[in-house]
């Protein structure tokens, strides 16, 4: 009787804790489910057809963004055989100025201020290159900017040099035998002042080691200052330079 | 006695029946579907944030494009105009 009891017992519990198991596996009722089931599909569904629509728009857009390209290229083709008729000359001249640029850059401020007039040949060339078809090309145009920047830097560090006063050329004695050096013909040499009748200036300008202007000697470093008409003070250190000579009258005047 | 136990083991079977699979509640295949469902929804608006990246890039490289053939453009009759003024 008692293992009839147990038996009973023991399938009603098993029943309970089954049904409490499924219940619990299960929250949802058939008509939640069901409702769910019907909202998913619906945007399942529309979802579908935004995805539809999408991958549509997707594939056009590739296709116009493809014919985007090949247009593109075509009028980048057509450009640069449009600028193939003049581009060599520009391109020449251009990398002429650059590599002019280039060397004068890398001067000593003394050499920089003795070749300052390659400066002024540069902007010539910029400027009639601004007047070539080309530089309207954009990066035509911005070559010649990135020039012109260089050739301004360069201009404003002359300036700099000349006003700190490093600009003074200099010249180094040669012999009488050989270069006909003194000061008369040094100040004749093209590359002084091209004007033997301002020697007065070299001669003022090294008074710490030019005593006697007649007498200058070789090796001797002589600073020769910017080309200019005499001034006053040189003008009268001529004149007592040339009274000295008169009164000595037992020597004829040499060139100084 | 034994017909007793019998008919309570019986009444025990129907009870368990009525509190699992004759309630009212989805079975595991319907579960399945539902869930299914839920993963494909998931799934299609992944997609969709993919593609709707890939339509963002799209515009903006035809809009780069349109601008660099707005310009090839200007260059080219600029170009042309002088060319022709020289000639």
């Amino acid at each position: 009787m008692n293992m009839i009891k147990k038996i009973i017992i023991a399938a009603l519990v098993l029943t309970i804790a089954t049904s409490v198991l499924s219940a619990q596996q299960q929250e949802l009722t058939k008509e939640q489910w069901q409702q769910q089931v019907t909202e998913l599909t619906a945007k399942r569904n529309d979802l579908k057809n935004t995805y539809n629509g999408l991958q549509k728009e997707v594939a056009d857009l590739k296709n116009k963004d493809a014919e985007k390209s090949a247009a593109l290229k075509q009028c980048q083709d057509d450009f640069a055989a449009l600028q193939g008729q003049q581009e060599a000359p520009f391109k020449a001249l251009s990398g002429n100025i650059d590599a002019k640029l280039n060397e004068l850059s890398r001067l000593s401020n003394q050499d920089l201020y003795a070749r300052r007039a390659e400066l002024d040949s540069i902007q010539t060339w910029i400027n009639a290159e601004r007047q070539n078809p080309l530089s309207s090309i954009k990066s035509n145009e911005e070559k010649l900017n990135e020039l012109q920047a260089r050739l301004d830097a360069l201009k404003k560090s002359l300036e700099q040099v000349i006003a700190s006063g490093q600009a003074v050329q200099t010249y180094k004695v040669g012999t009488w035998a050989k270069d006909r050096d003194c000061l008369w013909n040094i100040a004749k040499k093209p590359k002084i002042y091209d004007n033997a009748f301002l020697w007065p200036k070299i001669w003022e300008g090294n008074r710490d080691q030019i005593k006697n202007p007649d007498i200058i000697h070789k090796g001797q470093i002589l600073k020769i200052p910017q080309k200019a008409d005499l001034t006053k003070t040189e003008k009268t250190a001529l004149r007592r330079y040339w009274a000295k000579k008169n009164s000595a009258a037992t020597a004829p005047a040499a060139k100084p | 006695m034994k017909k007793s136990v019998g008919l309570i083991l019986i009444g025990c079977g129907l009870l368990a029946g009525s509190l699992t699979g004759c309630s009212n509640k989805p079975s595991d295949e319907e579960m399945k579907q539902l869930n299914d469902l839920k993963a494909e929804v998931t799934s299609l608006e992944k997609s969709i944030s993919d593609a709707e990246v890939q339509k963002a890039a799209l515009l903006r490289s035809i809009a780069e494009k349109d601008a660099q053939l707005t310009q090839c453009a200007q260059d080219k009759d600029a170009l042309q105009a002088r060319l022709k003024s020289m000639h």
